[in-house]
């Protein structure tokens, strides 16, 4: 790893000093070290072919925290790069700690883009305090995958071939045990040994009750508390009942779905990749991908978005020719974002996902519609992937899920700690 | 050369090194003290808060989950290795040639391998699903364990893997002290007819003693100073319950961004491991004069 960023500054170095050509130089930071991240090294390369004034010099860092504290340090002395990709569930705790350069009027005009080419609440997700701080770039939330043939051994595949059935707590549960009486091992698998993964699935149930976590600056006020573990407790029932494996690791979680010993799994969109290699090769069954049930009022979907963003570097601000390259970078990043849209997330312009291409696209193009119920993680600093909430997800959701604690105890618990965050 | 002309000359010679010391060790460590008094985020300045962040230190929840922690960590490590090691590196040296050659590089290969991958090694072992582990634990507990998800199993395990991973380094600490023991008091006490426990009593452990203490010192300050493997196996799960100092620090600077409050925690525990070291020493010291 170390070895290949070596490799990589190389050419950084060598560019850096002939910058007296006419190619400018746009220095690029991801953490996408995944089949996303292949994804978007091939857009990345034919962004450079097809523009022979700008270059991309992009170097990819490690996911969560590194990357964020890199990207804080390296801003604060001015060394940070001219753009990159940033979770919109950071953006609160960056603007706190003045990480990101405003995306202003005239950037979204040079760049030809409008509220109106977003979902609302991805729109929502990079504007905070009334400014702009991002350009999304997709949205990934959680979806429920299934294996189609058995759901439809057990009479869950309604007439249009999707499922059916599963909404309602007590519906979805006599699904999971109808699952497993055709003689599937688990209903349903998903990364049960983390808790701060699991708040994933849990914030969607808390959103489908019109929860907030953080209603204007207190955690988890009047009903919410009830809420959330009316939420956890639809998770660990799943558990407590033997329908869903407990203490399962990321990759188990994955395989005793794609091996057919768990007939569901709930998981990022991220995993759509998987899927469909696997599927190419002939190694798997008939598959989907659907927006969660309904379990309470409405629906409603955790998602984050990945999303581009220009760091305020100290004392060296960015050049308005650089400027202008990066915006160039983004709007055709956006454009060309159908390729995305493989890796599973949902790309951010509406105008892809409203093309006939993508709407050619499965199972991407059924889950697609989820944007519109999604919600975000509260607008916080102490919110977002890798956070002091996340943190606290996992201490209260890993023992609570997993039936070492009640549900009302662990949000007890979650609402001490959060309490205590200052 | 007179003697005024010589001390001119040791200062000169030492001064280079005394600056780089200040420079990257004293002021950076008075810098950690001043930050501690204040509420200064990860990076930037901060307002002068006074014993603020004391006081929250004394009303912490994490932070006296994350003492009693280290503490445990220390317990299950420290003497635990240092005996291990000692085992073993009796053991070895009762081989010859090739094969001790062998046998001992095989225990310390483990000690080369970065933290990262004997993370994903014992992860993969411990896996409650595909876990080769799970084949002693089930037969004896009954179930498969979650092993670093449940509290009473973490420390143990993380305990072992530590003991496993970098015992390799303690082994040759104490195989060096061995061969400095002279083969001819060996040979002075078989003539005497003393048996092999009276020999180990008497020669081995009084002689070995030094390497023993030495063996404890780094143990202890390593072990107190965990925060690799503990941070990797509960990473997603329950970090509270198994926290650590170090890991504690990381997390209040570097995940919920108080660099000042993160200072006032490091410096809790450069005041434990101060007093710790000096208590040991000391304990050690009038054990060896005995």
């Amino acid at each position: 790893m170390k070895l290949s960023r070596a490799i990589l500054a190389v050419p950084a170095f060598f560019a850096a000093v002939s910058i007296a050509e006419a190619q400018t130089e746009v220095v690029w930071w991801d953490f996408l070290g995944g089949g996303d991240g292949v994804r978007m090294k091939s857009l990345i390369d034919e962004f450079n072919t097809s523009h022979p004034d700008i270059e991309i010099q992009a170097t990819t860092l490690e996911w969560g925290v590194p990357f964020y504290t890199k990207v804080q340090t390296s801003a604060a002395i001015g060394e940070g790069p001219d753009m990159m990709t940033y979770h919109t569930s950071r953006i609160p705790l960056a603007v706190d700690s003045d990480v990101l350069s405003e995306i202003t009027a005239d950037d979204l005009a040079a760049m030809g883009l409008s509220e109106s080419d977003f979902a609302p609440a991805t729109w929502d997700a990079v504007q905070v305090g009334g400014a702009q701080y991002a350009i999304p770039f997709d949205t990934h939330p959680i979806v429920l995958y299934y294996n189609k043939e058995k759901l439809a051994a057990a009479g869950l595949i309604g007439d249009d071939g999707l499922p059916t059935g599963l909404d309602g707590i007590e519906n979805f549960a006599a699904a999971l045990q109808k699952l497993q009486e055709g003689g599937t091992e688990w209903s349903m698998s998903t990364f049960t040994a983390s808790g701060n993964f699991q708040f994933r699935t849990i914030y969607s149930l808390l959103g489908q009750q019109d929860g907030e976590m953080l209603t204007d600056g207190e955690w988890l006020a009047g009903e919410n508390k009830q809420k959330l573990a009316n939420a956890l407790k639809v998770v660990s029932d799943w558990v407590g009942d033997g329908h869903v494996p407990a203490y399962t690791e990321y990759p188990a979680a994955v395989a005793l779905f794609t091996s057919g010993q768990a007939a569901m799994h709930i998981n990022g969109v991220w995993e759509v990749p998987t899927m469909v290699d696997l599927q190419e090769k002939g190694e798997l069954f008939e598959w989907g991908a659907i927006e969660l049930p309904v379990f309470f009022d409405h629906p409603s979907t955790y998602s984050d978005s990945h999303s581009f963003a220009i760091p305020n570097n100290k004392d060296n601000p960015i050049s308005a020719e650089k400027r202008a390259a990066v915006q160039a970078v983004i709007s055709w990043m956006l454009e060309n974002g159908l390729f995305w849209a493989t890796a599973g997330h949902i790309p951010a312009l509406n105008a892809v996902t409203e093309s006939a291409e993508y709407k050619a696209m499965e199972p991407n193009a059924t889950y697609a519609v989820l944007t519109q119920n999604a919600i975000f993680d509260p607008k916080s600093k102490f919110a977002g992937v890798a956070s002091p909430m996340f943190e606290a997800a996992g201490n209260s959701f890993t023992a609570s899920v997993n039936g070492e604690m009640e549900a009302g105890e662990a949000v007890d618990l979650m609402k001490d700690e959060l309490d205590f965050l200052e | 050369m007179n003697r005024r002309s010589e001390t001119t000359a040791a200062l000169l010679l030492i001064a280079p090194f005394v600056a780089v010391y200040c420079w990257l060790f004293i002021y950076p460590t008075l810098q950690m003290v001043y930050l501690s008094f204040t509420n200064a985020p990860l990076i930037g300045p901060g307002e002068w808060t006074g014993l603020r962040n004391f006081e929250r230190l004394f009303g912490d929840r994490t932070f006296k989950i994350a003492v009693w922690n280290t503490f445990y960590f220390v317990v299950l490590t420290v003497v635990p290795g240092t005996l291990v090691g000692l085992g073993i590196a009796l053991m070895v040296n009762r081989l010859r040639g090739w094969m001790q050659s062998m046998i001992l590089a095989a225990f310390f290969l483990p000690f080369i391998l970065p933290v990262s991958v004997v993370y994903l090694v014992w992860n993969w072992m411990f896996d409650i699903q595909f876990g080769i582990a799970q084949y002693v634990i089930e037969p004896i507990v009954g179930e498969p364990v979650a092993v670093f998800r449940q509290k009473a199993w973490f420390m143990p395990a993380v305990a072992l893997v530590t003991i496993w991973w970098t015992n390799g380094f303690n082994i040759l600490l104490f195989l060096a002290g061995l061969r400095n023991i002279s083969p001819e008091i060996y040979e002075a006490a078989e003539l005497e007819g003393a048996g092999r426990w009276a020999v180990f009593r008497k020669i081995t452990w009084p002689l070995i003693w030094p390497v023993t203490v030495l063996v404890l010192t780094i143990q202890l300050i390593l072990q107190l100073k965990i925060f690799d493997q503990v941070y990797l196996f509960s990473l997603g799960g329950r970090t509270q319950t198994t926290m650590v100092l170090v890991q504690y620090i990381f997390q209040q600077a570097f995940v919920n961004n108080r660099g000042g409050y993160g200072a006032t925690v490091a410096l809790a525990l450069f005041v434990i491991i101060i007093a710790f070291s000096v208590m040991q020493f000391q304990a050690l010291r009038l054990r060896g004069e005995r």
